[in-house]
């Protein structure tokens, strides 16, 4: 898993490549909030489609980065969900709370 | 007609191991001849339960902290998978498998582990007692849902 975070004016863009698991998480965590933290992002875009795994513990990175952006009045939006991505957000209920983009 | 399989393997909870315990058991299903979303379903049912083991079984990765895990294919190309740890076990099963419950809220848990496993496989049936360990059993018929 490595991520590529790309910022444009208010808007911060975080490529995925690579499975989404609790391991990857460790790190991932820490890497994407140093983005946030660093450039203040009103938006932030989680690129999804080279993803080629997720499980419940994407939901709580999602769902974390969701709560934190919150906190300023920042959204966070997902984009390019790959279809075996989409079935586990789905059956773990992230699109109650955070949108989906093409 | 199909011949009977089985698989046994035993590795550290390791958080490194998930993608290798999740990838091996697909490649063992492959012989049931999933759809995409199918072999899918299995790669996230047994993440969910490894990654338990890995994050709630032990306090240490240690290399005697053990995982083992068994899959069986059966004749009527249903699909069984057991994954088995020997750590601290789960006090209340039932609270456990409710949608949300976590132990861990400050680190970012989801707490839709067994949620998913229910979801994405046919039966689940966990079994645990504090001290004893904890082993997961999940089930699904290869081929037999009209879901997509």
């Amino acid at each position: 898993m490595s991520i590529e975070c790309i910022k444009d004016g208010g808007r911060l863009t975080v490529l995925f490549s690579g499975d989404i698991d609790e391991y990857a998480c460790r790190t991932l965590r820490g890497e994407i909030d140093g983005s946030i933290d660093a450039s203040a992002p009103s938006e932030v875009i989680f690129d999804l489609k080279k993803v080629s795994f997720v499980d419940s513990t994407g939901l709580g990175l999602i769902l974390g980065r969701y709560k934190k952006l919150s906190r300023t009045g920042g959204v966070l939006r997902l984009k390019d969900v790959p279809p075996a991505v989409d079935r586990v957000l789905r059956a773990a209920g992230v699109y109650t709370v955070v949108e989906k983009v093409k | 007609m199909m011949t009977e399989n089985h698989m046994k393997m035993q590795i550290p909870a390791y958080g490194k191991n998930e993608s290798f315990a999740r990838n091996a058991v697909a490649g063992f299903a492959v012989e049931c001849g999933p759809t995409v979303s199918e072999l899918s379903d299995i790669r996230t049912a047994v993440s969910e339960a490894v990654t338990n083991a890995v994050v709630h079984a032990y306090d240490e990765e240690r290399a005697e902290n053990l995982i083992e895990i068994a899959a069986d294919i059966d004749s009527d190309n249903t699909l069984t998978v057991s994954v088995r740890d020997f750590g601290r076990g789960i006090a209340d099963v039932a609270a456990a498998l409710e949608p949300f419950f976590t132990t861990k809220p400050d680190e970012e848990r989801s707490g839709m582990g067994f949620t998913v496993i229910e979801t994405f496989m046919d039966e689940m049936k966990v079994d645990s007692a504090p001290g004893k360990g904890t082993t997961v059993v999940m089930r699904k018929r290869i081929g037999g849902n009209a879901r997509s």
